[in-house]
């Protein structure tokens, strides 16, 4: 058997493979990525696309719980003042309730409940970041404007919309309550009722301010109860915000997988590359050198 | 009769067997590093012996020729793998191009969507801030951009493809002609009874350079080597070349004609010219066609989704994108329609507050779209098949360069220039014709001694 004498082709060719392999192992420890173009591993680099979305899917879906959740607290915390509001109204209306009042008691407890009824309007145009908290979905403008045509003294000038906004693949939160469901609601409105309470006081019929005063109490019990839908919203979406926060950790860590090398691995194959590379280069070196002609004198 | 002439006769033939024998030996050495130079011997044998009664007497060595130590079976079998890695190589070249419009980090198309997704996603916490729009108009801008680039990419290669074409036919003719030429040498030499083995491996390496072009099919006759080319196109046919030509198809594309001018572009299926066509005609129309579909069915739904919503200023929403009639050519042109922020149709009812429609417009990028595909599968599909194209052109190439190295190799097994043989063989020669010349030295001598004796007596 004759072997084939010329063997430089087929050492360089070994060096270049070698070569090659150090290269690999080298960018595989510089980037940390086994995959660094979709030809590495192709369906690898397409599910990355995949987790990629979803992972981008999860960073919105956090933004949109965590502007949300602000708005959700500035309009829960506003109904608490406006709770508060109310039980100092019936507080006034169960004083001027009292037959033993005098016209000017009761004319005063009228300018408080109007005063009542003013800063309950202030907080019913409470706007976050130019949206109108409870204008319904219109935005730009108050939710409730003065106007002396109407019984209460103002109008509502948003409308009814409910925006839902999407805090994971399946999951909506209510973002608003409209200002027609828990100011003006026919059944129990609270600007209704302030308003006759106002004017109950102000002609001095016992019986009427009792009535309003009941009426009062009616809305009071009303907003307490839409109270609860924003601290329901508020729940949720803190535990939607830990649930994605797990879920980035656990689509981080499948994409560092499916991508990814761990730095021990990478140093070792490079390790492994260049004392390969220094083999095949030490190698090269004695065997293409020596002929017959060294040893012929 | 023998006698001392016929014995220096003997001596001289000898002494011309090894000096050729050194020549031949110099000769193999000074080519150790010719490319595609094979190896020659010398081949003696005895001559014809003398009969003298019942003796039969040896009559020394004779000359019988030289000869090249060559496999033409092994010559094929290499030139039919370079043909094929040639094809994987050129595949290789030009996929590493479009796969680069396809990266794993950075701005993407897939990313480029998915912060589209987002920026609408965004608009449903507030629909009518300002800076949300102007990031959703831009990030659809971005989108735009993308399918634009990304086509272009695709399409700009093409060009230099059908360049490639054209040169590589120019070779081929030049080649076929070389062939030719030595083909009427190799018959000449023939005739002449000369030693062919030069011009045999000059015209194996041509063969070599075209089997790297086109795929090709050689046969041994007495004309020299027949090549054919595609499915039975002559390139040489004994002393005779036929030149192949290119010309502009219908498609703008490059088209190879033989000498007949008869289209013979399908029939080129390995070479760098193979490798060429098999990546301008088959691989990017697939990529593009998936490309173009994903900007078309992309546009066309989420336009519908605008419908279905009104704008910041309550009008029923417009397209957002326009967008070819026809699915070629759909990602080459879609477009924004408009750049005013306010014409996302993010409200269900008219007011510019609500969000009610963001909901059908972020839907697209998850909802299975006429394809079959969502939005997010196809461009992940999309890298998929560009990924795999590449992955396997370069394996191929791998593989094919592994089997032609092992080739070769068993090749110059046979062929290759040794030196240590060679230096060996310089001794043996050398010393066979010392001997010779110490047999010239000796019958001079007992010449002398005949011529003696006569003087003497």
């Amino acid at each position: 058997m004759r072997f084939n004498p010329n063997i430089n082709a087929a050492v360089l060719n070994d060096i270049q493979q070698s070569e090659q392999n150090v290269q690999t192992a080298y960018q595989q420890v510089s980037t940390g990525q086994r995959v660094n173009a979709a030809s590495d591993d192709p369906a690898a680099a397409a599910a990355l696309v995949q987790l990629q979305a979803q992972a981008a899917s999860v960073d919105q879906y956090t933004a949109n719980a965590e502007a949300v959740l602000s708005q959700a607290q500035t309009a829960d915390s506003t109904l608490t003042s406006v709770v508060s509001q109310l039980n100092q109204a019936i507080t006034l209306g169960t004083e001027g309730a009292n037959g033993t009042n005098s016209a000017t008691n009761r004319q005063t407890l009228a300018a408080d409940v109007q005063s009542i009824l003013t800063s309950v309007v202030g907080l019913a145009n409470t706007s976050y970041q130019g949206v109108s908290l409870f204008g319904g979905t219109v935005s730009g403008q108050a939710a409730f404007v003065a106007d002396p045509a109407s019984a209460t003294g103002y109008t509502y000038t948003g409308n009814s919309g409910i925006n839902q906004i999407s805090v994971g693949d399946s999951l909506t939160v209510q973002a608003n309550i409209p200002g027609s469901t828990l100011f003006t609601n026919p059944n129990a409105s609270v600007l209704g009722a302030l308003s006759n309470l106002a004017t109950a006081l102000k002609t001095g019929k016992s019986a009427d301010v009792a009535t309003a005063t009941t009426q009062i109490t009616a809305a009071l019990n009303y907003v307490t109860e839409q109270h609860t839908v924003y601290g329901n919203t508020i729940n949720q979406l803190n535990s939607q915000e830990t649930y994605l926060s797990q879920e980035t950790v656990t689509l981080t860590s499948r994409e560092s997988s499916l991508v990814g090398i761990d730095s021990a691995t990478a140093a070792e194959n490079l390790a492994q590359a260049e004392t390969a590379n220094s083999a095949v280069l030490a190698a090269s070196a004695k065997v293409i050198q020596t002929s017959l002609l060294n040893y012929l004198q | 009769m023998s006698s001392l002439s016929s014995s220096l006769a003997i001596a001289s033939q000898a002494l011309q067997a090894q000096e050729l024998e050194i020549q031949v030996t110099n000769n193999n050495i000074a080519n150790v590093n010719t490319a595609g130079y094979t190896r020659e011997t010398v081949n003696l044998a005895e001559a014809d012996p003398t009969q003298a009664g019942s003796l039969s007497v040896g009559n020394g060595v004779e000359i019988q020729g030289i000869q090249s130590v060559r496999d033409e079976l092994l010559s094929l079998r290499i030139q039919q793998q370079t043909s094929q890695q040639s094809s994987a190589e050129a595949q290789v070249n030009a996929l590493t191009q479009i796969e680069s419009l396809f990266p794993t980090t950075g701005t993407s198309l897939s990313s480029s969507l998915t912060s589209f997704f987002s920026s609408l996603s965004a608009l449903s916490a507030n629909p009518t801030n300002a800076a949300d729009r102007q990031t959703a108009i831009e990030s659809a801008q971005t989108v735009v951009n993308q399918f634009n680039s990304i086509s272009q990419g695709l399409t700009g290669p093409t060009s230099t493809l059908d360049t490639t074409v054209k040169t590589d036919v120019a070779q081929v003719n030049q080649l076929s002609a070389q062939a030719a030429s030595l083909n009427l040498e190799l018959v000449q030499q023939q005739a002449a009874g000369q030693n062919t083995g030069t011009i045999s491996d000059q015209l194996n390496q041509v063969e070599t350079q075209l089997a790297g072009l086109t795929n090709i099919s050689v046969t041994h006759n007495g004309q020299g080597d027949s090549i054919i080319t595609g499915s039975g196109t002559p390139l040489v046919l004994g002393t005779q070349s036929y030149a192949l030509s290119t010309q502009t198809g219908s498609d703008g594309h490059q088209q190879v004609l033989d000498s007949n001018g008869a289209d013979i572009t399908s029939s080129i299926t390995s070479g760098d010219i193979g490798g060429t066509l098999q990546v301008r005609d088959t691989q990017i129309p697939a990529i593009l066609n998936s490309l173009d579909t994903l900007a078309n069915q992309f546009a066309t739904s989420f336009n519908a989704a605008q419908a279905q919503g009104y704008d910041q200023n309550g009008a029923v929403g417009a397209a957002l994108f326009t967008i070819p009639g026809t699915v070629a050519g759909s990602a080459a042109g879609i477009a924004l329609a408009t750049t005013d922020p306010t014409k996302i149709a993010a409200s269900s009812d008219g007011s510019s507050g609500s969000n009610g429609n963001v909901a059908n417009l972020t839907a697209i990028q998850n909802t299975v779209l006429a394809s079959g595909q969502s939005v997010t599968t196809q461009s992940s599909n999309l890298v998929y098949q560009v990924g795999s194209l590449t992955a396997n052109a370069t394996s191929q190439s791998t593989s094919l360069g592994q089997s032609i190295t092992a080739l070769t190799n068993q090749q110059g097994s046979i062929s290759g220039v040794s030196i240590d043989q060679e230096s060996a063989n310089l001794i043996q020669y050398q010393q066979a014709y010392e001997a010779a010349a110490k047999v010239v030295n000796t019958i001079q001598s007992l010449f002398e001694t005949t011529i003696n004796m006569l003087v003497t007596n």
